[in-house]
Formats: structure tokens, sequence, C-alpha cells
């Protein structure tokens, strides 16, 4: 039996096609999913899943419907059909929902892998991530806490449309995460650490989870040892790659999302600070004009690669802020007739059974022409917020807030004693505004975003150089 | 025996003859509907189907688990699941699942909610309630929720069952302008008391009262949290008192069993009530789920298990597996003796948090977080609101909150939305001491 019909994905848009409908799609995903997990130094459980199945997206009468299903038959595919054809014509909108017209595509597209995950047995798998643990409990270092995690989805999906689109394509994505307790004197410490790409097992050793965990490890013990507070004032905070990165998502990529700015998830994940009439639009300036943050799918074996997007719209790099200013958002179909223009491919959906939204790929601050040590020495006082543990933003994605993990005092240029948790809470426009200088080289870090209701749980990278922000208050 | 049932128990059987110690088969036929709303509009409606059974097997204490989702490929699959076993590693921890036949109550779900007629009608209902109180100018978003599962559960250990949960859920959100909203919740296990206009008057009211807000000001509050806020810390007790939390040293509860974690009037327990959006009759091993009282007037009385968490701490299941990870159910807050207005009454100058979003820890194990308001935000003075506010953050340690609980309302409502980390809770109005709030610079 086969697990992704395509033979039955054909006939549920032509099915479609047979009512009055303004646009259909249909599309299947098949998931080989992996996971196991470690849980101080034993295997809690391994699972092995294959999830397979079909949705049809409608536009009809201005309005939208959606349903799927993991039943392959003919007549469960004629089932959600019907039932996604009804609800769009009840919707019943005063404003029609149109969708931009777009190039029709056939194509397949793959990311390869030079160690195919299907090859590697699940004892091997175990084994290395056993052994990433076995070194840790090993140290002379104190770690009562120690969860690893691994994930691995071999995601196959064909994609059909009413206007001739047919897209075939097939993804590995890896992943994994671990989360320790240091404890020193009695006083514990945590770290969590996320690892992901899209492609083979070869990740697994590319990522070299066991150096970045007792790098982690160690840091958590001085800090519990050494670690002193911030005297709160203005300074010059250093920020390292992991910190620039998630300000890079949750400041520029969420509030640049056109179906936030439009209001379509102001009851979830909420509203922009930038909207029609407001005081930021695009052409707005927002930061500092070293400051230009992108979102790009193509960025070879990322988290969040894909070539085409869930509605069949080839994917690119997006300018989102540009020396500065608001200049793309992140559009699908919809949110772009309805602003004007066309889709820059940023629909994504995370299984057969979610609508595609509006998404973030990899979202990252270009380089600039600092030397990272120099951005350093040129530092009178002030901290290096090399990583960090809590943060969060308000649902406008203006208000922020960022604590850092591991993080240094600097005076007269040179990095001197651990700060414990020094926290910058501050707003976008602040914190874009404030940096002067940019390292040469980006590094990314793996994330999981998480939008949409029912909730999706996308991969994605965030990332960026080491910046420099001049004269902001820390505490 | 319905023939779903006999085909669970058949993978069961066929688990034990491959020679799997335990073997444990839950099959869910799952509808599930959502209307999604924005700008007072429907965006869509969808619509999905799952059929699948969960399954897990242990062979000399290696767990493997696996999901069937046609009956068909059941032997194929058990037998790969077998394999998994046999190369897997051993957990000398693992304690086993639930053994006995258990007597489970009638399941309770309402089968109006198979398939809702008309589920607009419900949206516009609570669109229209939040417009009469805040305006016709008013722009409302959210989404209607339903729910309807089948479950069959047959275990090598004993356990044999059927539940069905059925649930509805309405979320909106009412701007009465860009920056001043409110939010309101309705939910329920089942049709009948569903009310969507009593979440659009409460999304409306506090939109109204929100207008106009001034940025707040830093410094350490008396709060009253409303209980659309409040389930996300309870959530987050909650979470914080499953076993597997305290093993990987997510929890401030660590090591403090018996000891007092909270003020005198603070009483929690985990109750997979008829009326709540999570109702059932079993855990994932079978066990009969039960009330579990957490903390009783501010002493920590139990964690949250499994059957081998269970054994690992020398105690018994509380029937809320989750195979690896103990969850809870549904946190009751135990009312107070006061009325929400008495409540506000005690305030002198203080703060009303009406809903949150995006907590998270510095430190679990110490309980350093920051969580932040969204939609209305109250300055009190003297009992009454006199302002709205914007742009605060509640910045403290989640143990020491549990501790700076002064008053607890009569009222408590039943909540579950999308901005919860955990799960659903039934929340009472909750007053709190000296609480640091935060805000940019």
């Amino acid at each position: 039996m086969k697990t992704l019909d395509k033979d039955i994905v054909d006939y549920a848009l032509s099915y479609a096609r047979g009512k009055k409908v303004e646009y259909a799609e249909a599309s299947a995903s098949n998931t080989k999913h992996e996971e196991f997990v470690i849980k101080n130094g034993v295997l809690d459980a391994f699972a092995s899943t294959v999830d397979s199945g079909f949705y049809v997206r409608i536009l009809a009468d201005g309005g939208l419907g959606f349903a799927s299903t993991n039943k392959w038959t003919k007549d469960e595919a004629e089932s959600i059909v019907n039932m996604a054809y009804k609800s769009a014509k009840a919707a019943k909108r005063k404003d029609k929902i149109n969708f931009t017209e777009e190039k029709s595509v056939k194509t397949r597209w793959s990311v390869e892998q030079k160690t195919k995950i299907e090859d590697v047995p699940p004892e091997k798998k175990i084994d290395e991530l056993m052994e990433v643990d076995k070194t840790l409990a090993s140290q002379d270092i104190k770690i009562p806490g120690r969860i690893l995690f691994c994930s691995i989805n071999l995601i196959e999906k064909y994609f059909v449309n009413s206007e001739g689109s047919t897209i075939s394509s097939f993804v590995p994505k890896l992943g994994a995460y671990a989360f320790i307790t240091v404890v020193e004197n009695g006083k514990p410490e945590q770290a969590s650490k996320q690892f992901g790409r899209s492609g083979g097992w070869e990740a697994f050793d590319e990522w070299k989870m066991t150096d970045a965990l007792l790098h982690e490890a160690k840091v958590l013990q001085r800090l519990a040892k050494e670690g002193k507070a911030v005297k709160p004032g203005n300074m010059d905070l250093v920020c390292g790659t992991e910190v620039t990165g998630i300000a890079c998502h949750e400041s520029c990529g969420h509030p640049m999302e056109a179906d936030r700015i439009l209001g379509r998830e102001m009851s979830q994940a909420g509203r922009s600070f930038i909207y029609q009439g407001g005081p930021y639009w695009m052409g707005t300036r927002i930061g500092n004009d070293v400051v230009t943050i992108v979102d790009d799918p193509t960025v070879k074996n990322s988290y969040g690669y894909y070539e085409y997007d869930d509605e069949g719209i080839k994917a690119g790099r997006r300018y989102l802020y540009k020396n500065g200013v608001i200049n793309e958002f992140l559009h699908n179909r919809e949110t772009a007739a309805k602003l004007g223009t066309v889709s820059n491919g940023s629909s994504r959906s995370v299984n057969y059974s979610r609508e595609a939204i509006v998404r973030m790929a990899n979202t990252f601050l270009l380089p600039g022409d600092w030397i990272e040590e120099e951005i350093i020495e040129d530092v009178k006082h002030g901290i290096y917020m090399k990583s960090f543990m809590e943060w969060n933003i308000d649902d406008r994605r203006f208000n922020q807030r960022y604590v850092g993990r591991e993080a240094y005092a600097i005076e007269n240029g040179e990095l001197t004693y651990p700060v414990a948790r020094p926290v910058i809470e501050t707003t976008t426009e602040n914190w874009w505004s404030a940096v002067d200088a940019i390292s040469k080289k980006v590094n990314y870090d793996a994330a999981t975003c998480g939008k949409g209701d029912p909730m999706q749980l996308a991969p994605v990278y965030t990332g960026g150089p080491v910046i420099r922000l001049k004269g902001v208050y820390v505490k | 025996m319905s023939e779903v049932l006999a085909k669970t128990e058949a993978i069961v059987k066929k688990g034990k003859a491959l020679g799997a110690d335990e073997v444990i088969a839950k099959t869910t036929f799952g509808r599930y509907r959502q209307t999604r709303f924005s700008e007072n509009q429907i965006d869509i409606t969808v619509a999905w189907n799952d059929y699948v059974t969960d399954v897990a097997l242990t062979w000399k204490k290696r767990l493997v688990a696996t999901e069937i989702r046609n009956f068909q490929n059941a032997e194929s699959i058990m037998e790969q699941l077998f394999k998994l076993a046999k190369v897997s590693k051993e957990n000398p921890t693992y304690g086993g699942i639930a053994k006995g036949k258990f007597k489970y109550p009638k399941p309770t779900a309402d089968k109006k909610l198979q398939e809702l007629e008309n589920p607009s009608d419900y949206v516009l209902e609570a669109i229209e309630a939040s417009k009469k109180e805040a305006g016709k100018d008013v722009n409302a978003g959210g989404i209607l929720f339903t729910k309807y599962e089948d479950i069959y559960l047959a275990s090598s250990e004993g356990p044999i069952g059927q539940d069905a949960r059925s649930a509805v859920e309405l979320s909106i959100r009412a701007f009465s302008q860009i920056d001043a909203s409110g939010h309101g919740v309705e939910c329920s296990s089942a049709l009948k008391d569903f009310k969507p206009s009593r979440a659009g008057e409460k999304a409306g009211e506090i939109a109204k009262m929100a207008k106009n807000p001034k940025q707040g000001e830093e410094g350490r509050y008396d709060i009253i949290f409303d209980p659309l806020f409040f389930t996300s810390m309870l959530g987050t007790w909650g979470f914080m008192a499953s076993a597997f939390s305290v093993m990987i040293q997510q929890s401030v509860f660590t090591d403090k069993l018996g000891q007092k974690v909270a003020s005198d009037v603070v009483t929690l327990r985990d109750k997979p009530a008829q009326y709540a959006v999570s109702n059932r009759v079993f855990d994932d091993e079978g066990f009969p789920a039960q009330e579990n009282i957490i903390i009783n007037k501010g002493v920590l009385k139990t964690y949250l298990h499994n059957t081998s968490t269970a054994k690992i701490f020398k105690t018994k299941t509380t029937g809320n597996a989750g195979l690896i990870q103990p969850t809870p159910w549904n946190i009751e807050m135990d009312p107070g003796d006061m009325s929400k207005d008495e409540l506000f009454s005690q305030i002198k100058h203080g703060l009303y948090l009406t809903n949150n979003w995006y907590t998270r820890f510095q430190n679990y194990a110490t309980g350093d977080f920051s969580t932040i308001p969204r939609d209305g935000i109250f300055l009190i003075k003297n009992g009454e609101i006199r302002e709205s506010y914007k742009d605060l953050r509640l910045s403290d340690n989640i143990l020491r909150l549990l501790n700076q609980i002064a008053g607890i309302s009569k009222e408590r409502q039943h909540i579950y939305w999308w901005g919860l980390d955990y799960g659903p809770a039934l929340s009472p109005y909750v007053l709190a001491k000296d609480i640091q709030m935060t805000r940019p610079k």
C-alpha cells in the first residue's frame, strides 16, 4: 500500500475543480518520524512513526475552506473537498479574499544526504546521543539534570493546484535539543541548546554536540562560582551571534509577517507595531543604517530550508529591514493580494492537517566589516552577552527582554569576570538604532518557531554576526 | 465489544505473540473543526479528521512506540516495532505500566460536538456581544474550535475500555483601538451552558476600559490576576508538579514534598472533571483518571505520576500517564471566600492584569521568570480601576508568587486558549502582593 498516493491527491483536486471554485489546491505529506530521549543517562523511549495524509484548500465566493484526512480513499477525498467547499461558501465575507496571480510551476526538488538517515540503524543513533551524555556525566562538574532529545523527520510532499502547478519534494530534517542543570555549591544554573539541519546524519558530527554542551556546562559552573550581578546603567552591550539571532527573529521577522500586519493573527500571535496608517510602515527607519536583516529559505542545509513554499511559490531571499529601513514584508498569496504586491514565497504548513500560513525560514542580520575582537577592544565599559536563557516580546513585537546566560563584563577592551544574568529590556527601535558595529562572520542557530492556531512548530534558523549596541541600559 | 476495540486489542495480542513483555494500544478517531476569524469576518474554516492507534511496547525494559493509521498495516508495523525494541537500550529505571482491570465511569461526551451546525453563528454571537460592550467599531478576532474523539484502549496488563472526549472552545480578542484590547474565552466539554456571548462581552468590556493606555511605571505592585492570566500560572505549577519535570530539574518543587511551598490560602488540585475540555476517564496507561491534591493549604502533597515514575519515587501512580511524561489534566485552584469585587476592594495601589503570554524562565529550578501582560492592564487605586496602562512585564519568581497569594475569589472560570504553554485550568481571580513589574528603557 502506498503511503503517499498521488492519484488520490490528483483526484481530490479534479473533484474540487468540478465545483464553482476560484482556486483549489490539494497537498499531501508523508513524514517518517523518529524521536528518542535520553534522560539522566537512560534511554526513556524510542518512537518511530509514519504519518501521511492530504488536504484540500478551496477559495470560493471569496471565502476559504480547508479540510484534511489521513484516510487514503477517493470517498474520503470527496468528503474533505465537500467539507472545504461548504466552509468556504459559508464564510459569507464582505471583503472577498483574493490570491495574487502567480506563475504555475512543475518541478521536483530535494535535499541531498551525505549519510542517509534511513541507512543509520536506530542503535547507532542511540549510541551516538548516549555518548554525548556519557561524556557530560563523566566530567568533574555536577550535572544532575541532563535531557537530550533527538528528532528526525523525512518529509515527502506532493502539491497540485487548479492553476496547473505540480511540485514534489523531499526534505530530511535532523534536530536535537539538550537541557542541562549544573549545580555548584548548591546553586543550580541551567542552559538549553538546540541543533538542527536539513540533510543527512552527517549533521550529527558537524554539530559537535559534546563540545558545545561541555562548554555550556563549564560556563554554568563558572557562573555559579564567580558570577557577579551587573551594576545597572547605560553601557555598551556586545551581543553574541545567538543573541543577535533571537533579536532578528523576534523583533524583525515576526513583525514583518504580513498576516499579522493585516490582523489575521490578532487573537493569537498578535498584531505588529507595523500597521496601515501607523507610525511605522514601508520606508520608515527602524534602525541604524548598518542594519540589514534578511529572511532566506535557500540557505543550503539550513533547518528552515525550502525551494518552493506550500503555495507553490519559488523561495528567495527577502530583505526585511534594509539599511535600517522597513523594506519588505513576508507574504503569502492572500496577504500579497491585499497589499498590492506578489507573494515572496513565505507560506509554510508543518503537515497535511494544517493550513499554510505566513512564516519565517532563516532570519539573520547580514555581516558588517568589524573583527569580533576589535568590537570588544573598542568598549571601555560594557557587557558581552554571548548567549541568552530567558527572553520574551510583546505581541506587537516591540517591547522585548533578553537575559544573558554566558556573559562577561568588559573593562577597557578586556573581558573580565562572568556576569550573572544581565538583562536588557528595550524596544525594537531602540535595539536596532543602537547597533553601531557588526562583525564579519554570520553564525546560525536552530530554533523552533511557534505560530498558528492550532499551533504549528516550524524549524527555522536564527542568526547573525556579533553586534554592539552603543550606550543601552543594562540591569 | 466494539469492532474498533477488538482491533485495538488484536494489536496488543500481536505484540504479545511477538514476545513483548507489555503492550498498550490506544485508538483515537478524532474529528476537529475550527473557524478562524479576524477583523469581524471569518477567515477560514478548517476541518481535520485523524484516525490513529498509538502503540507502545516493552521488551526487557526497552520502551518503544509507534502509530498505526490503518489497521491493515498493523501486523507489519508491530513486527517492525518489536525489532526496534530488540535493538533499543534498556532503561533500568523503567517501572512498568498499570496492571489490573478497572471500572471506568461512562463517558459524557456531547455528541452535538461531532459536527456543529452553523459554527459561524457562534462566532457572530461573540462578535456582536463584544460590539455591544465596546461599540460598533470594535475589531474582533479569534477562533471557535470543536473536538470529538472516540477512544479505545487495550493493554496486555489488564486495562481495557472506551472513552469519548468532546470540547468546544471560543476565544475572542476585541480591539477598541490599535493598542487597547480585551480577551474573552468560553470553554466547555459540552454545548449545554456554552455561551459565546459571555466571552464576547468580557473581551468588549476590557477593550472599552483599556482605551487610551498610558505607559505603565516600573515598580512593585499588589496585583489582581484575571482567571485568563492566572490559568497560565496554574498550568506552569501543574507542569512543575509532574515527576518528569522534577527529574529533569525543570521544577521549583524538587525535594519539597511535605514542605510549605505556597501561602496558606492556596490549594491546587488536578481534576479531569466532567466540565473540562480535557475530561477523560482513564490516562494513557488505562489507569482511571482521578483527582489529586497537589498543594493543600500551602503544603506540597504529591507529584503527578505514571506507574513508572511512581516506582522511582516509591509511591503509587496518580493516573497522570503520559508513558514518558506524567501530565496534569486540569488544574483547579480552590475558591476563596471573597467576591471579585471584595478582592478589588483590598487594593490601595495595584494593578489588574487581564491576560498574558510568553512566560519564559531564566532558571526553572529557582523559578526566576518573566511573562508579558497583554490586553487590558489597569491601575487600581482604593479598590477602583483608574487608568489603563501598557508596556509592562511581570518579572519575578514563580515560587515567590505562590507565596505572595493573599486573596482568592469565589468566582472561578474554566479556561483554555492558544496562548497557554500548558493545559486548561479552573481559575479564580487572585490577589498577590508585592510583585515586581518592569518596563523597557
